[in-house]
């Protein structure tokens, strides 16, 4: 690789390409963590539970 | 009972009723004009020399009248629907969401005036002239606004997986219009892109595919995720690949643009690179297609009875088909077939019809029972009458194109042994003619089933106005 030809715009699209890909690496850990599990299941519930009334104010 | 009455005293529900509506005329406006836009490249008398209604200002006309008015209207309803109930809060303005309202549909009138009028800045999907972008911008960005500050009063303490895909589709959507749209004023009609030649093409096309990644999926996904389990009365197969698949599509999507201009002036890599990320986007769209399709375990046979479900999960089965065909169309290999062909527009259509317009009319098929506080439609059967139009309108549609398409691409390159092409362009025109009629008679049979759609919901409407009439109860959301 000539890092000396590097533009501006080399280099941006290094990083975001980088970021990108270390944004997908935490999604994936932070999705199969075995802890997580729980949250997340805990969640597939929620479109079906909107019709119950909700007590303004608290958090469910 | 009760619930449903606490929940109306609660919620902005009237501007989701009139974006309701308002979908689902402009889905019989848009998709009428699309006939015949159809009709004319089969029948060309139909132009009737009259320049406003030439296949060139109709064609965008019916794609800003789709997607715009009709995509919008769905989006913006289903959004506003979602955010509040999953967030178990009213919208933080119900004013500015009627000033969104008005102003989007105020944007679609200027629309149906300028694009025959022939005032186009030649940009797909982004045809309308600089002030009235900059309209769209301040629009869009009211209804962001809203949104957000609503997801941020919620009572909720976790944001539902669909509000973080209209989230992404808000925030890309403001970034990718504005960024398109910079241009030169020379007056009010004519404008000049502050982007000249390739890159104007790769801005172009950056903008193009990702209005079909953020507005065209995301968007729709968070439909999906709401609604399928909400009408199949399941929990979301997994939630855990939901959250994979926004953020597999956020981070991935961006790149695909490219793949538009394979063969083209832009470097080879760009193409190549376009090609490959579109390839492995097919993991993503394919795992949420599945998630979607899942949710069904154990209540498969509900698709038996229940026309809303079966529209929910036909348009899931186009999606995972049509998210399949695209990158398979990207590869350099088909792309050189395929591009500038009809298979392009056979491909678009697997995905507006089967996967955006299906998952629609079953999104707006379920909020009309939930806001006007029916048990039933007015008539569950033409419910089942409109999907199989619709299913099967689609199916001609996209078969005449896939056909025709190749055909055109085959023609095209087709070289005898002097090197010499062997059929004039011409010559694969009039080759095209049968699908072209075929195409319009699919797109016409899924026209009547928007009708139906439009008829059935107004009755239902007028049914729940005389029983409330009646019986002085107020509607339900």
């Amino acid at each position: 690789m000539d890092i000396q030809a590097m533009t501006l715009n080399d280099w941006l699209g290094m990083f975001f390409v980088l970021a990108a890909a270390f944004g997908m690496v935490v999604t994936y850990v932070m999705v199969f963590r075995p802890s997580n599990k729980a949250n997340f299941d805990a969640q597939s519930r929620m479109a079906l539970d909107d019709d119950d009334p909700i007590k303004l104010g608290e958090k469910r | 009972m009760e619930a449903n009455q606490a929940t109306a005293v609660k919620y902005d529900m009237e501007v989701v009723r009139w974006f309701t509506i308002a979908a689902a005329i402009y889905a019989v406006v848009g998709t009428f004009i699309g006939v015949y836009a159809a009709s004319e490249l089969a029948w060309p008398f139909l132009n009737f020399d009259i320049a406003e209604i030439t296949f060139g200002r109709l064609r965008p006309l019916h794609t800003n009248a789709v997607i715009f008015a009709f995509g919008g209207c769905v989006l913006f309803a289903t959004g506003f629907y979602i955010v509040q109930r999953t967030g178990g809060t009213r919208l933080w303005s119900n004013k500015l969401a009627w000033a969104h309202f008005w102003g989007w549909n105020l944007i679609i009138v200027l629309a149906v005036i300028t694009l025959p009028l022939g005032l186009s800045q030649g940009k797909e999907y982004a045809e309308l002239p600089w002030w009235i972008d900059i309209l769209i911008a301040v629009f869009w960005l009211t209804y962001g606004f809203n949104y957000i500050m609503t997801i941020a009063i919620r009572k909720t303490s976790h944001i539902y997986v669909s509000n973080w895909f209209t989230l992404g589709m808000i925030i890309m959507i403001t970034y990718l219009h504005v960024v398109n749209s910079l241009a030169i004023p020379v007056d009010w009609a004519t404008s000049y892109s502050i982007f000249s030649g390739v890159q104007d093409a790769m801005v172009q096309w950056w903008w193009g595919h990702n209005a079909v990644g953020f507005y065209l999926t995301a968007g729709f996904l968070a439909i999906m995720y709401y609604f399928v389990p909400k009408q199949a009365n399941r929990p979301v197969f997994s939630y855990r690949l939901s959250v994979l698949h926004f953020w597999a599509l956020t981070f991935g999507y961006v790149w695909l643009g490219a793949h538009h201009l394979q063969y083209t002036a832009l470097p080879d890599w760009t193409g190549s690179l376009g090609a490959a990320i579109s390839l492995a986007m097919i993991i993503p769209s394919w795992g949420g297609a599945m998630n979607g399709m899942m949710t069904l375990s154990g209540a498969w046979d509900k698709l038996r009875t229940d026309y809303i479900l079966r529209f929910l999960v036909v348009s899931l089965a186009f999606y995972a088909m049509s998210t399949f065909e695209g990158p398979v169309m990207s590869i350099k290999t088909v792309n050189a077939l395929s591009h500038y062909t009809d298979w392009t527009v056979g491909h678009v259509h697997a995905g507006a019809l089967g996967w955006m317009a299906m998952v629609s009319f079953g999104a707006m098929y379920h909020m009309v029972k939930k806001l006007w506080g029916v048990e039933k439609m007015y008539s569950e059967d033409l419910v089942n009458v409109h999907f199989w139009l619709s299913t099967i309108g689609t199916v001609i549609y996209i078969v005449a194109m896939w056909v025709s398409g190749i055909m055109q691409g085959l023609m095209w390159r087709d070289y005898d042994e002097y090197g010499t092409l062997t059929y004039t362009f011409v010559e694969s025109v009039s080759a095209m003619h049968p699908y072209y009629a075929m195409r319009a008679i699919g797109g016409a049979i899924f026209n009547l089933g928007a009708w139906i759609c439009l008829y059935n919901i107004v009755m239902t409407v007028r049914t729940a106005n005389a029983v409330r009439g009646t019986n002085a109860v107020p509607a339900n959301a």
